[in-house]
């Protein structure tokens, strides 16, 4: 795999920066339900929500300590939730220590779940969880 | 390689590279052995045309990126809505590059 380290760990930083800094405009705001403008390009045009909607709401969920509401909102906010924690300070202790662990942890990861046993599995959570969000009507 | 057989594979696969990457593509191939014709024109390349009806389609689920190969970069799309949206509508005007370039990516290997 042709991968460089420093763009991988440029691209995580800036992609960490960017959903901190969209979290925190929706925690202090608080009022995520009458907001009027939406994200999903999908649900704006179709009315029909993706994947991945409700995930701001769940990220935003469990940092109010609301972890039951953030699984019903989306199972996928847990999962950003845990990269955003951890994938910023791993980055910087590797940089500190002119390490490459996080690169190594990032092409372990790719090459698990591009089996297609696994991704299989991964496919067919995404596609029942797209099916919860729409009877969900989030 | 005999310049006939590399022609003909320019010929038929130039759409699936960067204009400017064909020379050295040719060269290199004039360069190698025999051997290595029956790999070469076996090799199935992604169509650029083909990613971009996709992305159009369904870029907003990284569809487009896990095609051509790029399985973070599509989950990165998948779980952010298509990046807020935004990313969607960039990528309609970079797949058609990125899909190229894995094409070389790919080649490479061989030559």
């Amino acid at each position: 795999m042709s991968l460089n380290r420093n763009r991988l760990y440029v691209r995580v930083i800036i992609a960490s920066v960017v959903g901190y800094v969209w979290i925190l405009l929706q925690v202090t705001k608080n009022n995520f339900s009458n907001n009027p403008f939406r994200v999903c390009f999908l649900k704006q045009i179709t009315n029909i929500p993706c994947p991945s909607c409700g995930t701001t709401r769940s990220v935003t969920s469990i940092i109010q300590g609301h972890f039951l509401d953030a699984l019903y909102s989306n199972p996928l906010g847990y999962l950003i939730f845990i990269v955003l924690l951890i994938s910023p300070f791993w980055i910087l202790k590797d940089l500190f220590k002119k390490t490459n662990t996080f690169l190594q942890f990032y092409i372990k990861i790719l090459t698990t779940i591009k089996k297609p046993k696994i991704a299989f599995v991964l496919i067919v959570l995404v596609i029942l969880n797209w099916i919860w969000n729409i009877n969900k009507g989030l | 390689m005999d310049a006939q057989k590399v022609d003909l594979f320019i010929m038929t696969n130039g759409k699936f590279f960067e204009s400017h990457q064909i020379n050295v593509i040719r060269n290199r191939m004039l360069q190698v052995d025999e051997s290595k014709w029956s790999i070469l024109s076996t090799t199935q390349f992604k169509d650029p045309t083909t990613i971009l009806i996709v992305s159009l389609l369904a870029g907003a689920f990284g569809i487009d990126r896990f095609m051509i190969g790029d399985t973070a970069m599509g989950i990165g799309k998948l779980i952010t809505c298509g990046g807020f949206g935004i990313w969607t509508i960039v990528d309609w005007f970079l797949i058609q590059k990125a899909t190229r370039e894995k094409n070389i990516e790919k080649i490479q290997r061989f030559l």
